[in-house]
């Protein structure tokens, strides 16, 4: 286009104006392209990440298997419909994607909803499934597809969408349907790997959740991994106890129970604790952990009373 | 169906015994998502875990006839509705009909012009063949 610079901005204000009236657009944000990320290569491109080209309804099913498919969970979106796909709403929902990626074995964690997570997701080697609105707030279409990658020099993202392989979706039109969506994002990762960009919170989140579906082995293991960059997470040091527990693993969870409860003299792991001492039968040992965690009180403090009980009758 | 809500009412009262801990034969084990509910402050009174975990199990059983009625079949319907999060399970059951399902792109022709030009202008992006003029 041969627009001077204003002049097209002055005629895509007024058309927006003209045609819109008060429907809330997006407007165009931060450039990214103007002020790209410090650290990140020019151009990325996923290009190994499956495709599975759907027309209908069932974008969700098939953006779930790309993301999978590169994360080394080969299943077919035909699976997946049945983990996803709700045929009274035509669609996919959020939710359900996260659980579905779950089921699927892998680890789904939510990102940041800015452009340079998916950059730096990107350039970590994972494709990020990103929830649009490719139409308006007042008439949506909710479309899932996969960030595969983005060209600084194009000013855009790469994305495998709905029937096409490749699209390159510049940065401004890419964020005005991500932002309908409140820019939604996440990746699906195996045991072992962490997202790039996911905070501690939605990290703590994302593996909560994979514990209660996964193999304990592969919690552990996502546990151990979260904990090498959050060495200080409660949250995450209970998990991997209880989740070498669940393994069978009754000395590596006393372990784990024993260093968060030193670090973090938190009720719950001195409960635990204490559960794992009784059955390992070193009652007085048990009986010290459960008296801590009923004098720290608490939510669990029913349950360290419970424990405590259980051991006193263990003598 | 007063029969079933008495049956229904008689299986949690007895579950409720449960609530929320890992439990064998010996051990009273604190869950992590527990834990993680009590960090968030959810549920942070110890009484009040009985009452979540009851109001849990009316969640869980009204996402599942839910998604039945949206036409999954009932074994996946279990399925699904068993891989959520106690949060999660919370937040479907209140969205399930509002929130947004990724899938449908159904234009009709009244919108079909100005979605044309908003793809256009780089606003929306409905349309494969558009090209934005930026």
């Amino acid at each position: 286009m041969s627009f001077p610079e204003n002049r097209r901005r002055l005629l895509g204000a007024a058309g927006a104006l003209a045609v819109l009236g008060l429907a809330g657009c997006a407007g165009p944000g931060v450039l990214i392209r103007d002020t790209p990320p410090a650290g990140l290569p020019r151009k990325v491109e996923l290009s190994a990440t499956p495709f599975y080209p759907r027309e209908d309804d069932h974008c969700g099913p098939a953006a779930l298997a790309m993301a999978l498919g590169a994360s080394g969970f080969a299943l077919d979106p035909e699976a997946l419909a049945g983990l996803v796909f709700l045929p009274g709403r035509q669609g996919s929902l959020q939710i359900e994607m996260l659980a579905g990626a779950r089921r699927a074995g892998a680890l789904a964690v939510e990102i940041p909803g800015t452009q340079e997570a998916l950059m730096r997701e990107t350039a970590a080697g994972h494709p990020v499934v990103v929830l649009l609105n490719l139409g308006l707030s007042w008439a949506p279409s909710w479309h899932y597809a996969v960030v595969i990658g983005y060209d600084l020099d194009e000013a855009a993202f790469l994305l495998r969408s709905g029937p096409m392989e490749r699209q390159v979706l510049p940065f401004r039109t890419f964020d005005a349907t991500w932002a309908r969506s409140e820019r939604w994002a996440f990746v699906a990762l195996p045991a072992g790997q962490l997202a790039a960009t996911a905070s501690e919170a939605q990290t703590t989140r994302a593996l909560v959740a994979f514990e209660k579906a996964a193999p304990p082995a592969s919690a552990v293991r996502a546990y151990q991994t979260g904990l090498t960059r959050w060495p200080d997470a409660v949250t995450l040091a209970l998990g991997l106890g209880n989740s070498l527990y669940k393994a069978g693993d009754l000395r590596g969870a006393e372990a784990a129970f024993r260093e968060a409860a030193r670090r973090h003299d938190s009720a719950a792991a001195w409960n635990n604790l204490a559960s794992v001492l009784l059955e390992l039968n070193r009652l007085a040992e048990a009986r010290d952990a459960a008296t801590r965690a009923v004098a720290l009180g608490g939510p669990t403090l029913n349950a360290a009373r419970e424990t405590l009980r259980q051991v006193e009758a263990g003598r | 169906m007063k029969r079933l809500k008495q049956t229904l009412a008689a299986l949690l009262i007895v579950s409720t015994t449960h609530v929320g801990f890992v439990q064998t034969a010996q051990a009273t084990m604190v869950g992590t998502e527990q834990l993680a509910q009590a960090q968030q402050g959810e549920a942070s009174r110890a009484g009040d875990a009985a009452r979540a975990h009851l109001n849990e199990m009316f969640t869980r059983a009204d996402v599942q006839a839910r998604l039945e009625k949206l036409g999954v079949n009932a074994a996946d319907a279990r399925d699904r509705v068993a891989s959520l999060t106690d949060e999660d399970a919370a937040r479907l059951a209140g969205q399930i009909d509002q929130a947004p399902a990724g899938g449908i792109i159904e234009v009709i022709l009244f919108v079909f012009f100005v979605l044309l030009v908003t793809d256009i202008l780089g606003f929306t992006k409905v349309f494969p063949f558009t090209r934005s003029i930026r």
